[in-house]
C-alpha cells in the first residue's frame, strides 16, 4: 500500500510563457495540488507515500500543511537521495521508489517529466498529473481525483485490466546505441543547440516520429492528429517528413500537405508535411537530417553531430498509465465508495 | 535567428574575456594591488553574454555590484575598465567609481551599483525614456536573487508593467545573497514565479548555457522592442568565487561548488562548438590565447595610468 | 506683474518648461487626472496628456528611481513626491543614485531631474506629513536644494531647476500654496544659488526661508515700530548657498538670527551659523541666534502644533535679546 510522488518544480516555467501564452504553474500551486493528491491517496487506503526531494521542498511543504490536528493518518517520507536539480533526480527517484515497493507513481510535470520517470519506473504504473505546458501523456485532472485513482491502483483495489493503459514508446539510437526514449514524439530539428529546450519555431522541424496523436491534443501530436489520428493504445506509430522552412521558395515542391494544428498553447500553425508513413511495432526509421537536434516529448534533448547515424524505433514497452475515469468507474461498480 | 559560426565564436570570446578579466582581477586583488571590494562574475558569464548579444546601440543595461561581466558583454573598453578597478585616472570613471561603479553611459551601460536592487528602477526609467523618445530601444536590468526581495524589484516590475515599458528584467539567480542561501532568504525557489503578480511573462532558463540565455533574451528583447511590455527571465547560475574577494565561503560546501563547476558555461560551450564541428580545438585555443593577451594589455594599460590628481577630489560633484 | 498664488506660479513654470522642452515630463502620485494632491498640477494632464503628466502608483522608490534612469538616458523628469516626509521611502534613489552618479562615473553621466515635494506644518497633518527635512538632503554632495517662499521665486527658481543638469530637490511649503504674490509677466528665471534681500535694514540680519520668510518679514515690521531695522534675507536656494549676500549683510548689521521651521538640532541653520562663525566671525557683534522647532515630532493638536512652529514672537524675542 505504498505510493510515490515525483514532482518537478521546474515544470510550467519555460520560454513558452513568453512565446506562446502558456500557463504559468507556480510552485505554491503545485504544493497545493500535492496536498490534494495526498488526501486522495489516503482516502483510497494508501499507508505510505514516498517523496522525491527537490529544490523547492514539496515534501516539507506538504508536511507543513498537515501538522497538528490536520495530521495525515498515513506516513509520508522523504527519499534518501541527493537532489541534483536536474532530470536524473526523477529517474533515480522512480527507480528507488520501485525498490521500496511503491505500487503507483504520481508525477507532477509535463510529458518530459514522465519520459524521465518512466525510465526508472519499470512496470510500476504512473499517474501523470499535468503541471506542464503542452501535454499529451500527462493529464489535466483535479488532484484529489488523481490521488484517489492512484490510491486505488496502489492498493490493488481495482483490477489492472480496468485501471491501466499500456503505452508505447520510441527508442532513439545513435550509431546503433540506444541513447534515449520518447513517450509521445521525437522531433528532428534543424538546430544546433538545446538552448531553451522548447519548440516554437515550426520552420525548424524536419521530421516527426510519434507514438500517437489526436486532433484534441496540443503540441506536435496535434499535427499527427490532424493528419492521421493514432490512439495511445493502438499498435502503431507514425513517421512524418516535413518540408524545410525555406520550402515556400521552391513552388515546385508544393505537393506537400499543409496541416493546420495547435502545435503549442496559443500557437496554431500550418506545417508542410511532405510525406508520412505508419510504423508498426518494432519498426525503425532513419533520421536523414543531420546534424540536428532531436526534441523528445517536446524538449530539445539530443544533439546529433554531422557524422552520426540516427534511428528511431517504435516499441510496445512504454510505461503503464493509470486510466483515471475507468479506475474510478470500476471502483464505484465494486461498491468501494459505499460504507455498508 | 540561428547564429553563424563567427557569431558563435564571438559569444565564446566574450565569455572567455569576462573569465580572464575576472581571474586577473582576483590575482591582482590578492596581491594587494586593487583596493576596496570586488565581486567577481566568474561562473555567470553565459548570462551577460547571451543577453547582451541581442542588444543594439540605443539599448541600455543596468547592472549590479557584480558588474564587470555586464560591462564587458556590453562592449565597454577593457583597458578603461581595468584602469578603473585599479583606481587610475584613465579608468572609465577617472578612478572615482571603482569596481562597484563602473559605467559607460554613452554605451548605454548605466553602471554597476553598490546598492542591491538599485538597478531595477534605473532600468525602468531608461526603458521609459526609450519609449518616450521612441528610440525603439530596450532596457535590460540584471539583478540577483536577493534583490528580488527588495521593494525596488516589486515597485519597478509593477511600474514597468502598467506603463508597458520595453524592459527585460534578467534575474541572475546564483542562489545566494551574500551568505544567505536562496532557501533561507525567500520562500520560493523560482523568482520567475513572481512575474505573474505583475502581469508579465516570466520564465526560467539554464543560466549556464549561453545558447539558452541567448534564445530567451532574443525572444524577450524582440517582444519588448515590439511594444509587448516587460518580461522577466530567471537565469539559474552560480558564482565560482565568494560574494566578494576574500570571502571564506563558510556557507556553502565543496560538493555544491564542484557540482556547479562541472556545469561551467565556458568548457560546456567550447565542447559543444567542437562537437558540432563549428570550431576546432585549435581555434578555441587561439581565442583563449588572444584573450589572455588582450587582458594582459589591459593590466599594463591600468598599471601605466597615473592615479588621479588630488584636484579630482572635488571635481564632478556637480555638472556646470 | 500679475497676481497669482504660489501654486499657480509653480503650475505656470511647469507648463512653460514642458512647452519649451519636450524632454520634460511629470511623474507622481495623483499628479495627472486628479491634478495633484494639492492641486498644483491642475490642468496639465488635459494640456499635455497622460504620456507627459504621468499618474504613478504609490511607489516612491520607482517614481524616484525611474526618474533617475530616465534622466541619465536623456530626459528631464520632474518627479513629485507628495510629501517631503516620504523621502524615506526613496532616499536611496535620491542619495545613492541621483546625487552621486555624476561624480561616481567620472563626470560622464548627467542626472537632470527636479524632484518637487511639499514640506511644512500648520495644516494639522501631524508627524508624518508636516516635516521640514531639508537638512537631510543639504548634507548630500551632488544635490541642489531649493526652498522658495514666494510665488515669483517659486516660478523663476523652478524653471531654472528644470533646466539645470544636476538633480535638484525643490521643496514647496504646503501652507504657502494658496498665498498670493506678484509674479513678473512673461518669461523669466531666477538663478539657483542667489539669495534675495527681501527687506533692507541696518540693525540685525534675519535669515529665513520658505514659510519662515513671511514670519520674519512680519516680525521685522513689528521691530521697525520699535526702532529696530531688520534686514531679511531669503537664501531661496540652500545648496548652492549664497554666502556673499549673507556675509555682506552681517558686515553691515553685526547680528544674525537664523529662522527655520525644521527642528533646531541638526538643522541647516546650524550649518549656516558654523559657516558664519568660521568665515566672518569678525563681523559679528553678538552670538548667532537660531529660531527653530523644538526637538520633537510635529504634534497633531492645534494648540500644540501652533506652539511647535516658530512664530513672529519668537523671532522678535531673539532679535530683542541683542538690544
Amino acid at each position: 500500500m505504498i505510493a510515490g510522488i515525483i514532482a518537478n518544480p521546474a515544470s510550467g516555467k519555460d520560454i513558452r510563457r513568453l512565446v506562446a501564452h502558456a500557463t504559468v504553474f507556480d510552485n505554491q500551486e503545485k504544493a497545493n495540488l500535492i496536498r490534494r493528491i495526498l488526501l486522495g491517496l489516503q482516502a483510497a487506503g494508501v499507508q505510505t507515500v514516498w517523496f522525491m526531494p527537490d529544490y523547492f521542498g514539496f515534501y516539507e511543504r506538504a508536511l507543513d500543511a498537515f501538522s497538528g490536528e490536520n495530521q495525515l493518518s498515513m506516513e509520508i517520507k522523504l527519499l534518501p537521495m541527493q537532489c541534483k536539480a536536474n532530470q536524473e533526480d526523477s529517474q533515480l527517484a522512480a527507480a528507488k521508489m520501485v525498490e521500496l515497493g511503491v505500487r503507483c507513481l504520481v508525477t507532477l510535470g509535463g510529458d518530459g517529466t514522465n519520459r524521465v520517470v518512466s525510465k526508472g519506473a519499470g512496470v510500476v504504473p504512473i499517474m501523470p498529473v499535468s503541471t506542464g505546458t503542452n501535454n499529451v501523456f500527462s493529464v489535466m485532472v483535479e488532484g484529489t481525483i488523481a490521488g484517489l485513482a492512484a490510491g486505488l491502483v496502489a492498493t490493488g483495489a481495482v483490477e489492472e485490466e480496468y485501471s491501466l493503459i499500456r503505452t508505447k514508446k520510441l527508442i532513439i539510437y545513435i550509431n546503433g546505441k540506444a541513447v534515449d526514449i520518447a513517450l509521445i514524439d521525437a522531433v528532428v530539428l534543424a538546430e544546433q543547440f538545446i538552448g531553451c529546450r522548447a519548440i516554437w519555431d515550426m520552420g525548424k522541424i524536419r521530421q516527426i516520429v510519434a507514438t500517437c496523436g489526436e486532433p484534441f491534443h496540443i503540441g506536435i501530436a496535434a499535427i499527427v492528429g490532424a493528419l492521421h489520428p493514432i490512439d495511445m493504445r493502438e499498435s502503431k506509430g507514425i513517421n512524418l517528413i516535413i518540408e524545410s522552412g525555406g520550402q515556400r521558395q521552391y513552388p515546385a515542391q508544393s505537393s506537400s500537405i499543409q496541416v493546420n494544428a495547435a502545435v503549442g498553447p496559443g500557437l496554431i500553425r500550418s506545417v508542410p508535411v511532405r510525406s508520412y508513413e505508419l510504423m508498426s511495432l518494432g519498426q525503425k526509421v532513419v533520421v536523414r537530417h543531420v546534424p540536428c537536434v532531436i526534441a523528445v516529448d517536446g524538449e530539445r534533448e539530443i544533439i546529433v553531430g554531422p557524422e552520426d547515424c540516427v534511428e528511431i524505433e517504435l516499441v510496445q514497452t512504454g510505461p503503464l498509465v493509470v486510466d483515471v475515469k475507468s479506475t474510478l468507474k470500476r471502483a464505484a461498480e465494486k461498491g468501494l465508495f459505499i460504507n455498508r | 535567428m540561428a547564429l553563424n559560426k563567427v557569431q558563435m565564436l564571438e559569444l565564446y570570446r566574450k565569455m572567455r574575456t569576462i573569465r580572464e578579466f575576472e581571474e586577473t582581477v582576483a590575482k591582482f586583488f590578492s596581491q594587494g594591488q586593487i583596493p576596496g571590494f570586488v565581486h567577481l562574475y566568474t561562473g555567470e558569464e553565459a548570462v551577460a553574454t547571451g543577453v547582451c548579444a541581442n542588444l543594439e546601440k540605443q539599448d541600455y543595461i543596468a547592472s549590479t555590484h557584480r558588474g564587470h561581466g555586464h560591462g564587458i558583454a556590453r562592449g565597454a573598453s577593457l583597458n578603461k575598465m581595468m584602469a578603473e578597478i585599479f583606481g587610475r585616472i584613465d579608468g572609465e570613471c577617472k578612478g572615482k567609481g571603482g569596481s562597484m561603479h563602473i559605467a559607460d553611459v554613452e554605451l548605454g551601460f548605466l553602471g554597476a551599483n553598490g546598492i542591491v536592487g538599485a538597478g531595477l528602477p534605473l532600468a525602468t526609467g531608461a526603458g521609459f525614456a526609450a519609449k518616450y523618445m521612441k528610440t525603439n530601444g530596450v532596457a535590460i536590468c540584471f539583478f540577483g536573487d536577493a534583490a528580488s526581495n527588495r521593494g525596488t524589484f516589486h515597485e519597478s516590475l509593477n511600474m514597468a508593467s502598467i506603463q508597458k515599458l520595453p524592459v527585460v528584467f534578467v534575474n541572475e539567480n546564483n542562489m545566494y545573497g551574500i551568505s544567505m542561501s536562496q532557501e533561507r532568504h525567500q520562500n520560493i525557489s523560482d523568482i520567475a514565479d513572481r512575474a505573474g503578480s505583475y502581469g508579465m511573462p516570466g520564465m526560467v532558463v539554464d543560466g549556464n548555457d549561453v545558447m539558452a540565455v541567448y534564445e530567451a533574451a532574443e525572444e524577450a528583447v524582440k517582444s519588448a522592442r515590439a511594444g509587448g511590455g516587460p518580461v522577466l527571465i530567471e537565469c539559474k547560475t552560480y558564482r565560482h568565487h565568494g560574494h566578494f574577494e576574500g570571502d571564506a565561503c563558510i556557507y556553502r560546501c565543496d560538493e555544491e561548488v564542484n557540482a556547479w563547476k562541472a556545469k561551467d558555461p565556458l568548457p560546456r560551450f567550447a565542447n559543444r562548438l567542437q562537437e558540432m564541428k563549428m570550431a576546432t580545438e585549435a581555434e578555441i585555443d587561439q581565442i583563449d590565447a588572444e584573450v589572455k593577451k588582450v587582458i594582459a594589455d589591459a593590466v599594463e594599460f591600468a598599471q601605466n595610468s597615473p592615479v588621479p590628481t588630488l584636484d579630482e577630489l572635488t571635481k564632478d560633484v556637480y555638472c556646470d | 506683474m500679475v497676481e497669482m498664488t504660489y501654486s499657480q506660479a509653480i503650475n505656470e513654470a511647469l507648463e512653460e518648461e514642458m512647452r519649451r522642452d519636450e524632454k520634460v515630463y511629470i511623474l507622481g502620485e495623483d499628479v495627472g487626472l486628479f491634478g495633484g494632491c494639492f492641486g498644483v498640477t491642475t490642468g496639465l494632464f488635459e494640456k499635455f496628456g497622460g504620456e507627459r503628466v504621468i499618474d504613478s502608483p504609490i511607489s516612491e522608490t520607482a517614481i524616484m528611481g525611474s526618474a533617475v534612469g530616465a534622466a541619465v538616458a536623456g530626459l528631464r523628469p520632474v518627479p513629485e513626491i507628495m510629501f517631503v516626509d516620504f523621502l524615506g521611502v526613496c532616499l536611496d534613489e535620491l542619495v545613492n543614485q541621483a546625487a552621486k552618479m555624476h561624480f561616481m562615473f567620472g563626470g560622464k553621466a548627467k542626472v537632470p531631474l527636479t524632484l518637487r515635494t511639499a514640506c511644512g506644518a500648520g495644516v494639522g497633518a501631524a508627524a508624518q506629513h508636516s516635516q521640514s527635512l531639508e537638512a537631510w538632503i543639504c548634507h548630500v554632495p551632488g544635490l541642489k536644494v531649493v526652498m522658495p517662499s514666494t510665488a515669483a521665486d517659486a516660478k523663476g527658481l523652478l524653471k531654472s531647476a528644470i533646466r539645470d543638469d544636476n538633480p535638484v530637490v525643490f521643496i514647496e511649503h504646503k501652507a504657502l500654496y494658496g498665498a498670493m504674490g506678484e509674479v513678473p509677466e512673461g518669461e523669466y528665471t531666477i538663478p539657483l544659488g542667489k539669495a534675495d534681500i527681501k527687506r533692507e535694514g541696518k540693525d540685525v540680519t534675519i535669515l529665513a526661508y520658505s514659510m519662515m520668510l513671511h514670519k520674519a518679514l512680519a516680525a521685522a515690521e513689528t521691530l521697525a515700530l520699535q526702532g529696530i531695522e531688520a534686514e531679511v534675507i531669503d537664501p531661496r536656494t540652500l545648496v548652492p548657498f549664497d554666502k556673499e549676500t549673507l556675509y555682506k549683510s552681517i558686515e553691515k548689521t553685526g547680528r544674525l538670527v537664523i529662522v527655520h521651521e525644521a527642528v533646531k538640532q541638526g538643522g541647516f541653520g546650524g550649518e549656516i551659523a558654523a559657516m558664519v562663525a568660521e568665515e566672518c566671525f569678525d563681523f559679528l557683534d553678538a552670538p548667532i541666534k537660531r529660531v527653530a522647532a523644538p526637538f520633537a515630532p510635529i504634534p497633531f493638536a492645534a494648540n500644540l502644533e501652533a506652539a511647535y512652529i516658530p512664530d513672529e514672537a519668537k523671532i522678535i524675542a531673539a532679535v530683542k535679546s541683542f538690544f
